[in-house]
């Protein structure tokens, strides 16, 4: 269906190949992963299918792709829209109507298809991507789920042959991820659809992969079935680290292979212990909290109490008041009613130095905080807004990242080197409480555990506190040590992160479901776990 | 579902109200006509639980006519060519070198000055609301679906416009209170406009992308899903609305 053939690119000034000599081809019906570090090419790969590189971004390419026959280098994307459906990473941006009908007939239109046609295929996709209900709201106030099974429709709706996808679960949580992705795996078993989808929580994705597409950083590219690629691959999944750590003989990409794999582990009682710590001081004392958007409610009665050198990550759907409970304690928005106090002080009265040294926040979108030319002049001004020696940001930044080029623009490091700019930046004036919404956004597995590491020696060495809102249940199990539930404006959990992940089937981690009923969340609870259930059989 | 109206009629409905506007300086006529728009677009939108990104566009308008009355009416004071009539009182004078006659700043301010410089501000900012009133009754991507195919780089740089500006403003404020967080306070406009810059033409990149690979603009001719009528509701706005002209004219002279 899709064949590349010794395919290289280079990107208009840009000094190195974005892939060389890449050659491979994909069958119909089959549906590959592509996987890689942030900025190694997945988005590229995915857009040489249907020629929006180079025909939209410029570069040069050599070789030749071909699609079910035709030569992408002669045929413009447009000319392929009937045989390629591409969703593109955040769907909200490819959107070029108001409501859900007249979004998915954009294409068909566009294509010149008779009326009658377009009637019967707008029915048929909203019955099979259960839409029918939405078909006559407007897009933007639709939930992300919702607005990802819009894109993906106005894509099938031209009965194409292939789907591409880029990473169309990162901005969902994890039920709405599950919803998009059985979807998928429903079309490609009954339509016989060509899907090839690229992923960084691979977790959500490896169990419906017939095979990988792995780019490593030097451009060097391997495609073959899953268990092959992620034997040796730096990047993947939990349940692989886990097979990888225990020494089984093969790994699995599902939770039930490994499970059944992994038998003789668990017929002992594992010891249920709880890390205890001592709790510091309260920090963020919230107290019968209300937020009230016009007619919405986002926030209900909320009392909640954060204290120094603990992790709580905040989860819950999108539009659960996630977001709305950060800005009220950075001091954003006055609340409708209820109290905030950080350090005893309302954050809407801090300000200047106070204000910087206290609370530290990093938006959804970090390059926001952003706006000097390079990396020097960055930390620099850092160091003038909070007051501290000359090049104390930059030497902060330099533990995160020793490689970073301080002459670079900010918006051309690596996802991971701006990430670990911003902490450097938020984190050198040591605030008492950092307030993270959605870190995970679009990292890699390395930059991930960039963030793990600096945010758990920032709690745990320099006792702070620490908030971070997400829909990475991964990340959750490793670094937080609490879980604050939400849904629909009230808190529905509470309690240390064991509990509350263990207790939802769709927020459990994947180590914990293949060992599940023993109680470990990561492959290093299981590992210390393992370690001394049998160290206590073997004394027996 | 309620149909709606034709995406057409508010759009030619505000063209023949503004020529109405135009006509007039009568402030009465002028408030009528902000008032009424308003009561519609309150009422239209009031029942749809949804709503198009644009739907709030006539009451951020409103704040827009607000500012511009103001800066009509004080520069209308301060530069401009003198009213003889009844002075309020005088403002000193700047006297202009020979081959600016005509012009002055400062002076005697009339009453009639005044009252002229107000009125205009007042036609002018109807007429902002009269637009902006048809923009929150048909959102413009409903209008544009009407263009014909042939004018694709138009289109395409229309639809952008049109998605990415509603964005703009809610990206910029999530900027600039992002910014505030961090301590960034003094630097004012010139911090946001850099990171906004770039996420507009990152998402008018997006968009462009997205509408080629849809196919928009390859085929020479394209098909309607479903063809709007003109019903007799249409009509009858498009009607009131050009009954305005020859009242304007007559009445309100």
């Amino acid at each position: 269906m899709i064949t590349f053939n010794s395919v290289s690119l280079i990107y208009p000034h840009s000094l190195h190949t974005v892939f060389e000599d890449l050659s491979f081809t994909i069958d119909e019906g089959e549906m590959v992963l592509v996987i890689g570090a942030t900025g190694s090419g997945k988005s590229s790969l995915l857009r040489l299918i249907n020629g929006l590189v180079p025909h939209h971004t410029g570069g040069i390419l050599a070789g030749d792709i071909s699609v079910d026959g035709i030569s992408t280098s002669l045929t413009k994307p447009g000319g392929l829209a009937h045989l390629i459906g591409i969703v593109g990473q955040n769907p909200a941006h490819g959107f070029v109507t108001d409501t859900v009908e007249e979004e998915l007939v954009f294409g068909m239109e566009a294509l010149n298809f008779a009326p009658d046609v377009m009637r019967k295929r707008v029915e048929e996709i909203l019955d099979l991507l259960s839409l029918v209900h939405l078909r006559s709201r407007s897009i933007s106030t639709l939930s992300g789920g919702e607005q990802q099974r819009v894109a993906i429709g106005s894509a099938l709706v031209m009965h194409p042959k292939v789907l591409v996808l880029d990473e169309p679960t990162s901005a969902l949580d994890p039920i709405a991820a599950e919803e998009v992705l059985s979807i998928l795996h429903r079309l490609v078993h009954d339509l016989g659809l060509t899907v090839v989808i690229s992923e960084h929580k691979l977790e959500r994705v490896i169990g419906f992969a017939d095979r990988i597409i792995a780019i490593s950083a030097d451009g060097k590219t391997e495609i073959d079935i899953p268990e092959e690629i992620l034997k040796k691959s730096p990047i993947a999944p939990p349940i692989v680290h886990l097979a990888r750590a225990l020494n089984l003989d093969s790994v699995g990409t599902s939770v039930r292979e490994v499970r059944r794999m992994t038998t003789h582990l668990r017929d002992f009682t594992p010891l249920v212990s709880h890390p205890e710590r001592d709790s510091g001081e309260t920090v963020v004392a919230i107290n019968k909290l209300n937020h009230v958007y016009g007619e919405k409610v986002a926030l209900r009665e909320i009392s909640l109490e954060f204290k120094a050198g603990e992790i709580t990550a905040v989860m819950g759907r999108n539009g659960a008041g996630k977001s709305t409970l950060f800005k009220s304690i950075v001091g954003f928005h006055k609340s409708t009613s209820g109290q905030i106090k950080v350090l005893g002080i309302e954050p809407t009265e801090l300000h200047g130095r106070k204000r910087l040294s206290t609370i530290g926040y990093i938006p959804q979108e970090p390059s926001d905080l952003l706006i000097h030319p390079s990396v020097a002049k960055e930390c620099a001004a850092s160091d003038r807004d909070n007051g501290l020696e000359d090049g104390s940001t930059f030497a902060f930044l330099i533990r995160l990242t020793p490689t970073v080029n301080p002459e670079a623009h900010p918006r051309d490091l690596s996802e991971g080197q701006r990430l670990s700019l911003v902490l450097a930046l938020i984190l050198c004036s040591a605030p008492d409480v950092l307030i993270m919404d959605e870190p995970t956004r679009g990292l890699d597995y390395q930059a991930k555990s960039l963030l793990v590491d600096t945010l758990v020696s920032y709690a745990r060495n320099l006792g702070k506190c620490v908030l971070i809102a997400t829909h990475d249940v991964e990340l959750v199990a490793e670094v937080a040590d609490r879980v604050v539930f939400l849904a629909d404006g009230d808190v529905v959990a509470d309690g240390p992160t064991l509990d509350v992940l263990l207790s939802s089937p769709a927020f459990a981690p994947q180590v914990a479901k293949v060992m599940s009923p023993a109680p470990w969340l990561t492959v290093k609870d299981a590992l210390r776990g393992i370690a001394q259930a049998t160290g206590k059989d073997s004394k027996e | 579902m309620k149909r709606s109206f034709h995406p057409l009629t508010w759009w030619s409905g505000a063209i023949a109200i503004s020529i109405a506007v135009s006509l007039t300086h009568h402030i009465a006529f002028n408030l009528a006509v902000v008032g009424g728009m308003c009561l519609i677009v309150y009422r239209t939108n009031r029942k749809t639980i949804d709503q198009s990104p644009w739907s709030g566009g006539l009451w951020f308008a409103l704040k827009i006519a607000a500012i511009i009355i103001i800066i009509r009416t004080v520069i209308g004071i301060a530069i401009g060519v003198p009213i003889p009539g009844n002075t309020l009182f005088e403002l000193p004078i700047l006297y202009l070198p020979e081959w600016m006659a005509g012009i002055r700043i400062g002076g005697a301010i009339t009453e009639e000055r005044l009252t002229f410089a107000f009125e205009e501000g007042v036609q002018i900012a109807t007429l902002i609301c009269v637009f902006a009133a048809a923009t929150s009754l048909t959102s413009p991507h409903r209008l544009l679906r009407q263009m014909p195919i042939f004018i694709y780089e138009f289109g395409v740089a229309l639809v952008i416009a049109t998605s990415v500006l509603p964005q703009l403003v809610t990206s910029a404020a999530r900027i600039k209170s992002a910014q505030r967080m961090r301590g960034i306070q003094r630097r004012g406009w010139a911090g946001v406009a850099l990171p906004l810059l770039e996420e507009s033409l990152a998402r008018s990149l997006d968009l462009a992308a997205a509408m080629d690979a849809r196919g928009y603009g390859y085929s020479r001719h394209r098909s309607r899903y479903r063809r709007e009528k003109i019903l007799t509701r249409d009509l009858t706005v498009i009607f009131s609305s050009l009954a305005l002209i020859p009242l304007s004219m007559v009445a309100f002279a």
